[in-house]
């Protein structure tokens, strides 16, 4: 039987000559280097586990697909465009309060959710035009909004990452608010004056006005934003009033939103406009469904426990730097995925420290993996929403933000005993 | 030419759909043989077959529903509740108690088994876990064919899950998949989700039943902190501290872990509060839970060996020794089952009205020597 090293060679190798040399859809070469590694591994033909390691990637899918068609319902009738007007005129001359409260803006679905898709797709959707108006360069503001995204889904008072790197040692999700708020609010605003400050300083807005998008809402008034409220009160109602609200899950929740989009503002044909959704969803599904494949051949053939193990057999430093590149990396396959893997073994390895610190800080770090390709499930949809179709070239805007983010989550660590006083 | 392109990817669609379909069937016939229940040989002296829907009607019919097998004694005395198969990936555990059920005599008091608690977590495994569907053993009945299950729920039963899972009644708030996790929805509800259903279930049935003492079966990975170990409530720690008193003389060390107040919906944790029954959880070490193991295949769950668990050994990150003999299903079913007769024995002594005596199952060393074969 050949080496766990040696089959993960060979997954990876066949999946960068599938992807880049056949030139196969990601989602395909997935498929098809996870096939080769259960081959070479003596495992056969795996069909059971090639089909079980999709289901994985059910729910996300699901999400995806109707916060995608939300999305497009927001833009077509208008309420994307007639928001991103008022968001300019009522905040263009305070340039510091204007990025502060897009930020905490655009982070609030990620934090009651702990879903950067979902995040990106709504509030990040609703603010890109808006800032791309206000002269913020397309690229950066995708980055600007894929970070916030990521920095929602860590803040509290949901982080779904904590909550599962905290269930794998049972140590309950109490005591994380103040942490989290240390470990996601002053990056979150930092990055994005970093990001955007310079563009918005100065706003000519007589000049914008023209190029905006004419206002609906004064045609339509309220209705207008009604599938959004009803959006932000059905997920608000279930996490704050669960007793009143049933748990309706966030797809139906979005498809609900969609269908009151019909009768709030502009005409559409709904049927095409899910169609083409859909059809734009469908590379990243694919993507998914490959990923939840090759997971499940990593773990079969034993390339996933050699990774963990590898990662925790470095010394003290060269640990740190493990945690900074390693939980990212995994995370490219899935944040939750590298915070149950990777995540729980690490904080099992700094026990002593202040555990509820140093969780915070490791699902700040895991949340990165939402920035990394093949999946970058934060940084493709923020492409998107800006009209970027080369995710690359966001993603070269987020690698400084990145770094910063893996820094400030090592130095929670390696502080995590101080900080427990204080936090 | 270009309706022949036309034609021509038409037919690669239909193709590939039917290839889609026939693989699809192909591979649900294997995921439905999970859905059978292993075949059983109780001991002559079992007394009766109860079920999870006689304490909730609701469940009849459902993969809630589960078999509760009663071995009652000719001497009155107390009653003891043992739980396997919480966590169908924890095999130790419903190994334990269909063992157990194949091979007891109860001679005073009445014992209850009930090996597979959570009964929908047999039918399926968890996505990414690369886990066998089921594991075989030579026993002295012939080929028997066990099942390996996920820690929780089918979806199937239960879904979509929640984002954030909030207990019930403490508000508590956990991952949103813990809303499918057996031992986190006590004491649950009549009208609650299926797992909260399972959950209200099991405590209407120490409730009612008037249990005494209550145990569950579980394992965890050999890195997780509270491994080897027996936890107990308030009122059931007294017992625990002497059974690990006389355990650490036969040379089987368990740590003592007291139930944590706070944390809340696990069965020590609620049978504590809702019921009269001494509460007691036992976890032993297993491998293939792991997040470090190598190779995920039917041999590491009876042998609990793995390379990957002898390097993390060598780097200090387990939380048990463990060595080349690995940690094997004998082992794990072994300290289970001496850990129990211990406490029920310690039961008895302190308990002299309510004393049960359980006859005819092996010892630690026994087991050992003879192996888990010998009473299947």
């Amino acid at each position: 039987m050949f080496p766990e090293w040696l089959i993960f060679v060979v997954m990876t190798l066949s999946f960068i000559l599938a992807a880049m040399w056949v030139k196969w859809p990601i989602g395909i070469s997935l498929i098809a280097a996870s096939i080769i590694g259960a081959l070479v591994a003596g495992e056969g033909f795996p069909v059971r586990h090639l089909i079980e390691g999709t289901f994985a990637y059910l729910d996300p899918i699901l999400i995806i697909s109707t916060a995608m068609v939300f999305m497009e319902v927001l833009r077509r009738s208008g309420a994307l465009g007639s928001l991103s007007r008022l968001i300019i005129v009522k905040m263009h001359r305070q340039p510091f309060w204007l990025l502060f409260f897009i930020t905490i803006f655009i982070m609030f679905p990620g934090m009651i959710t702990g879903l950067s898709t979902a995040t990106v797709l709504t509030t990040g959707a609703l603010v890109a035009p808006a800032l791309m108006h206000l002269g913020i360069p397309k690229l950066k503001v995708a980055a600007m909004i894929a970070m916030s995204a990521i920095y929602g889904m860590i803040a509290p008072p949901i982080n779904v990452p904590a909550m599962i790197i905290g269930g794998g040692v049972d140590m309950p999700y109490i005591g994380f608010e103040l942490p989290l708020i240390f470990a996601t609010f002053p990056l979150a605003i930092g990055v994005n004056l970093g990001l955007g400050y310079k563009y918005v300083r100065q706003v000519d807005l007589e000049k914008i006005l023209p190029d905006l998008e004419a206002d609906a809402f004064e045609a339509y008034g309220w209705r207008l934003y009604s599938p959004l409220i009803l959006v932000v009160v059905l997920l608000l109602g279930i996490r704050l009033f669960p007793q009143f609200f049933p748990n309706l899950g966030v797809p139906l929740i979005f498809m609900i939103g969609s269908l009151a989009g019909l009768f709030s503002g502009k005409k559409f044909n709904f049927w095409k406009l899910s169609h083409q959704s859909l059809q734009e969803a469908l590379p990243v599904i694919g993507i998914l469904m490959g990923i939840g494949m090759f997971i499940q051949i990593m773990t079969l053939t034993g390339v996933r426990g050699m990774l963990v193990i590898g990662s925790l057999s470095l010394p003290t430093f060269w640990r740190y730097l493990g945690i900074s590149t390693m939980m990212p990396l995994f995370g490219a396959i899935s944040a939750y995925g590298s915070a149950s893997v990777l995540g729980v073994p690490f904080l099992l390895a700094y026990l002593g420290r202040n555990e509820i610190i140093v969780g915070s800080a490791l699902s700040l770090i895991s949340g990165l993996g939402d920035l990394m390709p093949p999946t970058a499930l934060a940084g493709i949809f923020a492409a998107q929403v800006v009209g970027e179709g080369n995710y690359f070239r966001v993603l070269k805007y987020t690698i400084i933000p990145a770094i910063a983010t893996a820094a400030w989550g090592i130095a929670m660590i390696v502080l995590a005993n101080q900080l427990g006083k204080f936090l | 030419m270009k309706s022949f392109l036309k034609l021509k990817k038409n037919w690669f669609a239909l193709l590939s759909i039917l290839i889609a379909a026939a693989a699809s069937w192909g591979v649900s016939l294997q995921f439905r043989q999970m859905l059978a229940r292993e075949k059983l040989f109780p001991a002559p002296s079992l007394t009766q077959v109860l079920h999870l829907h006689d304490y909730h009607p609701a469940l009849k019919g459902t993969h809630g529903d589960t078999k509760i097998y009663r071995f009652e004694g000719k001497e009155p005395g107390g009653k003891v509740l043992l739980l396997g198969g919480t966590h169908p990936n924890e095999p130790a555990g419903y190994m334990s108690a269909y063992l157990m059920i194949e091979n007891v005599q109860v001679a005073r008091g009445t014992l209850y088994i009930i090996p597979r608690a959570n009964n929908s977590a047999f039918t399926h495994t968890d996505p990414q876990e690369g886990n066998p569907q089921f594991f075989t053993i030579r026993g002295k009945k012939g080929l028997r064919k066990f099942r390996y299950g996920s820690r929780d729920t089918n979806p199937i039963d239960q879904w979509p899950d929640p984002d954030i899972y909030l207990h019930y009644p403490s508000g508590q708030e956990l991952a949103g998949n813990e809303t499918r996790n057996l031992n986190r929805n006590y004491p649950g509800r009549p009208d609650g989700t299926f797992t909260e259903q399972v959950a209200y279930a099991i405590v209407k049935f120490i409730q009612s039943e008037k249990i005494d003492l209550a145990f569950d079966l579980h394992e965890a990975s050999p890195e997780y902190p509270v491994v080897n170990a027996i936890v107990s409530s308030e009122s059931s720690q007294d017992i625990a501290t002497e059974a690990a008193l006389e355990l650490a003389f036969e040379d089987l060390h368990y740590s003592l872990e007291p139930s944590p107040y706070n944390f809340r919906g696990l069965s020590h944790r609620e049978w504590e509060n809702y019921t009269d029954a001494l509460p007691i959880l036992m976890e032993t070490a297993n491998p293939i839970q792991g997040r470090l193991r190598g190779k995920t295949d039917a041999r590491l769950i009876l042998t609990g060996w793995d390379k990957m668990y002898l390097k993390a050994a060598k780097l200090g990150v387990l939380s048990v020794p463990y060595d080349s003999s690995g940690l094997p299903l004998k082992v794990r079913v072994g300290r289970h089952i001496e850990a129990f007769q211990k406490i029920v024995e310690i039961f008895s002594r302190d308990h002299p009205d309510k004393a049960v005596r359980i006859l005819n199952l092996p010892s630690y060393s026994e087991l050992m020597e003879k192996g888990i074969e010998e009473f299947f």
